[in-house]
């Protein structure tokens, strides 16, 4: 699957570049400020879809292991985090204050050593996609699945 | 005690008040528009430039202006990030005692952990 990039917001972004870069060349009479231009914009694409413009994030929870996550960028880079079981508290759906509005996320909260009711870290998911209350509570009733399995399946230490 | 009523007393302080601001009007636009040969003139001298009378007003509705977007601003600022644990809890959370179950009476009040919270919401028992 290719890298889904908005049409508007591209052709946004080097129609800005260019018309900056016009009206130098209009003061500065120099012809080299066109041709950077269109050399900017090429590598400033580049480096959007490689670092910024996450295309797909996934999850994926096994029971007796750990959960691990993956973004993959729209340049094909795939960046992993995962987590061992052993230091994941809870998957649960938190709300907060983003910007000027109350966002439901997902979000895996990591078990504190000293303290076994208390929450060391916070890792949010689903950064980039930012799914909506009905697909988190889908993501979220797997995830309870899955967990509940490891209290009553004790493992041999 | 402590009631809004109008009360003789206040109605003095409004008066007082009343006269003063008048009182103080007046003399702003005396400093700002009499010119200063006819106060000098008066034996008034040691009044402060003229400049004032321009400069305070408007470094007062700049403040005004700066100050709502400063307010905004620190609100922005004070907001927790998405990855911090003051989203779940807080130090009175975690201190809070546990009160012991009494049949047939309401529930103590407390936090309840946010785990328990998301099972009654979202994991609907049949």
């Amino acid at each position: 699957r290719g890298p889904r990039l908005q049409l508007r917001s591209l052709s946004a972004a080097t129609s800005a570049v260019w018309l900056a870069a016009y009206g130098l060349f209009a003061l500065s009479e120099n012809s080299m400020v066109l041709s950077a231009a269109i050399f900017i914009t090429l590598i400033g694409l580049i480096i959007y879809l490689h670092f910024v413009k996450i295309d797909q994030e996934s999850l994926l929870v096994i029971g007796s292991l750990g959960i691990q996550v993956t973004s993959s960028y729209a340049s094909g880079k795939e960046s992993t985090i995962f987590i061992e079981m052993g230091q994941v508290k809870d998957v649960v759906i938190n709300e907060a204050i983003h910007m000027q509005k109350v966002i439901y996320y997902l979000c895996i909260l990591l078990q504190d050593p000293e303290d076994p009711q208390g929450v060391s870290e916070v890792v949010p998911l689903f950064q980039s996609s930012k799914p909506r209350l009905d697909c988190l509570i889908e993501v979220y009733k797997s995830c309870q699945e899955i967990l509940e399995q490891r209290k009553t399946a004790p493992q041999s230490n | 005690e402590n009631s809004p009523a109008p009360l003789p007393e206040r109605a003095i302080y409004g008066f007082a008040l009343f006269l003063g601001s008048w009182f103080g009007f007046i003399l702003y636009l005396i400093w700002a528009y009499v010119p200063e040969t006819w106060l000098f003139s008066l034996g008034l001298t040691y009044w402060p430039q003229k400049y004032w009378a321009v400069a305070l007003p408007v470094y007062l509705l700049v403040t005004v202006g700066i100050g709502y977007i400063l307010l905004f601003g620190i609100n922005m600022m004070s907001t927790a990030p998405l990855n911090s644990t003051h989203t779940i809890t807080d130090n009175f959370a975690k201190k809070q005692q546990q009160k012991k179950f009494q049949e047939e009476a309401i529930p103590a009040l407390r936090d309840i952990p946010i785990s328990e919270v998301n099972r009654m919401f979202f994991l609907p028992e049949k």
